[in-house]
């Protein structure tokens, strides 16, 4: 009895041995590898599978337009099940199985926090949405970028734009994120500069069904605008809410919080007057457009707009090191992403440029893509959004 | 490739060391918990507070405080559900793990919230390369597990654990023959935690971040996945079971990536669907586990049918 | 501070209640399964996610209006709580008795997990909502307060009260509603009786899954539909049904509004992100006093 058990257990581990090997032998071609760790399952599911989608466009495009240097780009995709505890052990998979030399679109602010020593310790580059101010501030080393603004950004230019919508009194409804605090924060210090005030913010349960009660206390506090600050699945509820409260005045979320798919679930009248703000891709980009087409969008997620521009910075950096190690595109990321080179919008049209010994100045599908020595998003134009028709019209660029 | 080796082997004996608690818990004593993961968060948060959050005391010392602590959350909540039965205790342990959860996302001021808490020191971490940290741990790990192993299997060849297992099998007659049941059923309770809180802790300084979104009630279901597979009730099993399924978790990444034609959510899906059905598949025809547990020395009358 | 009670209070109570009718229907559902087969079954939360789909597609693609959407959201979930329990979790009770039902209930947290994923491979992660226009809410002056109602909860609320009053009449009155409680009551008693135990669970089965996933598509019509629609529940709905005592029909409602109104009086005195807590503080409160909850296990 003991002995055949053990046969079996030893069957189980050699079963695993084979699967292991079409990874190595596909290195045999030798070509650039690059990883994603998108959330596909999990709180982040409704975002991940877009930002997938945009990755592997890039990806293809840029194989189908020769490569880089004559290379092919092999993309390894996992899944961060939106859970730290699973995604290092995906980035581990990534980093020293599949040996890619970046890890792109990690959401999920734990997740990007969890997997960020294995990227600094192993040399690989990180590239994030993850939206917690703690993140840059990691000791990193320079290999990570973060194309979503930190608090200090994103809020001061909303409180900009809602100083200019006469926004006197504001009151924030808001999911338990690691930036609810520090978004709270930075409203509170900068809206006095444009004549309003921050009244409060409710932090909600994002995983409840109702929340009647949280969108009572908010009108209580007679706001005049209201900004919800929190994702897709929570903000259709308080949307929902906020409608059937007879809510009339101002309200604002995240452009990936009310997104397309956001507008589409739910009627036009409820939705109708929302603003949304976001780091403003130039609208003329070949690469907004290709991802419009990729995606079957008229307004791709910030976030897929965002993987679109990691895998192209990606690109854009091995291309211009001449090699594709995470210390290459590290070294390299600023060098093509801004400064006094042409300006190009579509990664295949850098790659071209590149080629020809050309320096160039990428800004994508996701803004300028202009960052500081720390990885985050330097000052860029951002745009303000409304929803009209369960549309998003645009309502100005600053 | 080592270093995921290696890593992974980490993991299995992290899921090992929690098997193992699951397993006095459950195995031994018949009690269900869902909320393992509390335990696991409770010591993971314990050691990570005093390391580096609010105090800087040495590793063990955390580690040491962890055990202590989520051995007396364990104890605690053992004595709040002690006159509870099985499905309600079910229900109550996924309680508690979640309230867990709830109060490490919202106290932020105690615990950083949902930021977590990053840069969690390790033994040697910075001062050796990452992939000898990496063995250095896996020898830790792994002596943890040993140490903790053999404890287990005293523990259940001892008189107590053939008390407990006679609470198991039918906690009446273990009454009605003078033991002190509900004095057991806290104390092994409290073991359980206690181990599955020493790994908690373990896990932490291993990852050097943890956040409340790492310690969802998944977790548990792995960790009962294992235990049952392995063998309930069997220490060999708790242990060969975790290995068995981090090896599974990890082989079918390389499985679902050669399916054709399915976008990455499907594949996703599939990954997560492989998992769950694997438990049920092990559970419908191998009930016992892998490894049964064999009644030690002095056997006891067996009184299910 | 009285005032501001008092001014809260009313709405609070009205939040609570509304809260506790959809709450009610999938706490029915498991507290019926748990009363005739004896243990929990966990697939609760995929079931209701999968109600809240099946109502998705029979309003949306097949443009059926809410009322024959909802009949599909209840025959889904029947026929695959019935399958489920037939070739998957029926099997495990058998293998013991001690700890048959144990693993049936860990087997049913495992496949609760193998259902969303199946959901989530046919419809993807992307968020659906349903064809149905949303109304501004009634509003009344109670001269010390003012009370604001939704007509849409109203309606889901009037349509879990209509189905639970069907079961009560059904569990109360049919020759197989009383056999159903004879097997929950004593199953042994109820074999000698010559009730086939064997065709009553398979109706438990199909009920109380149904019932779970009409209260999916009632979440459904108040939040947003994606794979974790039912998970987002699930938790209160077991507190509900605990609190209540697990397996007790008429404790399920009482326990759905004792954790419904109970989170929402939580309010005054705790943060809104405390909510899901509430639910487990008022399990251990009750249980503290009531064992098997405030109506015990088998009151029907």
């Amino acid at each position: 009895m003991p002995n055949r058990l053990t046969r079996r257990a030893l069957a189980a581990g050699l079963a695993l041995s084979p699967l292991l090997a079409p990874a190595v032998v596909r290195a045999q071609a030798e070509p650039i590898r690059l990883g994603t760790l998108t959330p596909l399952t999990g709180a982040g599911g409704p975002y991940g599978p877009a930002m997938r989608k945009a990755l592997e466009g890039v990806v293809e495009a840029v194989n189908s337009a020769g490569g880089v240097a004559g290379r092919r780009i092999q993309l390894y995709g996992e899944d961060s099940q939106t859970n730290p505890d699973a995604a290092v052990r995906a980035a581990r998979k990534l980093i020293d199985v599949d040996r890619v030399s970046a890890i792109m679109g990690t959401w999920a602010s734990a997740v990007t926090t969890a997997v960020a020593p294995l990227c600094w310790e192993s040399r690989t580059m990180l590239f994030t949405v993850s939206g917690a101010d703690s993140i840059t501030q990691l000791p990193h080393r320079g290999y990570i970028i973060r194309t979503q603004p930190n608090s200090t950004l994103q809020i001061s230019k909303l409180a900009e734009f809602l100083g200019a919508q006469g926004a006197k009194r504001i009151f924030i409804l808001a999911a338990q994120t690691p930036f609810a605090l520090t978004n709270r924060q930075v409203l509170e210090r900068e809206m006095p500069k444009y004549g309003g005030q921050l009244l409060d913010q409710v932090i909600y349960d994002k995983d409840k069904t109702v929340f009647r009660s949280e969108v009572d206390q908010a009108l209580r506090a007679r706001p005049d605008f209201i900004f919800l600050n929190g994702y897709t699945p929570d903000v259709t509820i308080l949307l929902r809410e906020l409608y059937r409260a007879g809510w009339t005045g101002g309200k604002v979320a995240p452009a990936y919080a009310i997104n397309q798919r956001l507008l589409d679930s739910l009627p036009a009248e409820v939705t109708n007057g929302a603003f949304t703000w976001a780091p403003s891709p130039d609208l003329e980009s070949p690469a907004f457009k290709r991802l419009q087409t990729l995606l079957g969008t008229q307004d791709p997620d910030p976030y897929s707009c965002q993987t679109n521009d990691h895998a192209s910075l990606a690109a854009l950096a091995i291309a211009k090191a001449g090699a594709w190690t995470g210390d290459a595109i590290r070294e390299n990321v600023r060098k093509i992403s801004q400064g006094d080179g042409e300006r190009v919008t579509e990664v295949t049209e850098g790659l071209k440029l590149l080629a020809a010994g050309r320096e160039i100045n990428y800004a994508g599908a996701s803004g300028a893509c202009d960052f500081t020595d720390t990885g985050d998003i330097l000052t860029c134009p951002f745009r303000y959004e409304q929803a009209e028709g369960a549309k998003l019209k645009t309502v100005r660029v600053s | 490739m080592e270093n995921y080796l290696v890593a992974m082997a980490v993991f299995a004996g992290l899921y090992g060391l929690m098997a193992l608690g699951l397993n006095v818990i459950w195995g031994m004593t018949g009690m269900i918990n869902l909320g393992l993961v509390g335990f696991m968060a409770v010591g993971a948060y314990t050691s990570a507070l005093l390391t580096v959050r609010h105090a800087t005391w040495p590793i063990w010392a955390g580690v040491l405080a962890a055990t202590l602590v989520s051995g007396l959350a364990g104890a605690f909540v053992a004595r709040i559900t002690a006159r509870l039965k099985g499905d309600y205790l079910a229900i109550v342990t996924l309680g508690f793990s979640e309230v867990v959860r709830i109060i490490a996302s919202n106290e932020i001021r105690f615990t950083n919230g949902t930021d977590g808490i990053s840069a969690i020191p390790g033994p040697f971490r910075g001062h050796v390369a990452p992939a000898t940290f990496n063995l250095l741990y896996l020898g830790l790990v792994a002596l943890a597990l040993l140490v903790v192993f053999l404890l287990c299997q005293r523990l259940r060849h001892s008189p107590y654990g053939r008390v407990l297992r006679a609470i198991r099998d039918d906690d009446q007659v273990t009454a009605v023959a003078g033991k002190p049941v509900m004095r057991f059923k806290t104390e092994a309770f409290a073991i359980g935690a206690a181990i599955t809180g020493f790994a908690g802790a373990l896990y932490g300084h291993y990852n050097a971040y943890i956040a409340p979104e790492g310690f969802v009630p998944l977790i548990t279901i792995y960790i009962v996945l294992a235990l049952t597979a392995g063998g309930t009730g069997s220490n060999v099993g708790a242990v060969v079971g975790a290995a068995l399924v981090v090896a599974f978790m990890e082989g079918t990444r390389f499985v679902v990536a050669e399916i054709p034609g399915l976008a990455a959510v499907q594949v996703a899906a599939v990954r997560e669907f492989m998992i769950a059905a694997l438990l049920i598949l092990v559970l419908r025809y191998r009930p016992k586990g892998l490894f049964p547990e064999h009644h030690p020395r002095h056997p006891i009358p067996d009184t299910t049918p | 501070m009285l005032a501001h009670l008092i001014e809260e209070l009313p709405q609070l109570i009205v939040n609570g209640l509304v809260v506790g009718t959809i709450l009610a229907l999938p706490a029915i559902g498991f507290t019926a399964i748990y009363a005739v087969l004896r243990f929990p079954n966990f697939t609760v939360a995929s079931h209701a996610t999968m109600g809240a789909y099946a109502g998705f597609v029979a309003n949306v693609w097949f443009g059926l209006p809410v009322l024959p959407s909802l009949a599909v959201a209840f025959i889904v979930p029947a026929i695959s709580g019935l399958v489920c329990d037939e070739y998957v979790l029926k099997p495990l009770r058998r293998t013991s008795a001690a700890t048959g039902p144990m693993a049936a209930a860990i087997a049913a947290v495992a496949l609760t997990i193998a259902l969303e994923n199946v959901i989530r491979f046919v419809f993807g992660n992307d968020l659906r909502g349903y064809d149905l226009p949303v109304y501004r809410d009634w509003r009344f002056d109670l001269g010390f307060a003012f009370l604001r109602v939704g007509p849409q909860q109203v309606e889901n609320a009037a349509i879990s009260v209509v189905v639970m009053a069907a079961l009560f009449t059904f569990l109360a009155f049919t020759r197989t509603g009383k056999m159903m409680r004879a097997v929950a009551d004593n199953p042994m008693l109820a074999s000698i009786k010559g009730i086939n135990a064997e065709t009553v669970a398979r109706l438990a089965s199909l009920i109380g899954m149904g019932l779970v996933g009409v209260g999916g598509m009632l979440l459904g019509l108040d939040t947003s539909i994606d794979p974790l629609t039912g998970f987002r529940a699930v938790l209160t709905v077991f507190a509900a049904a605990v609190v209540g005592g697990l397996g007790s029909i008429p404790g399920a409602v009482v326990g759905a509004m004792v954790v419904g109104i109970g989170e929402e009086l939580s309010l005054l005195v705790l943060d809104a992100s405390y909510r899901t807590a509430v639910g487990f503080v008022a399990i251990l409160v009750v249980l503290t006093f009531r064992p098997r909850g405030i109506l015990g296990e088998r009151a029907y």
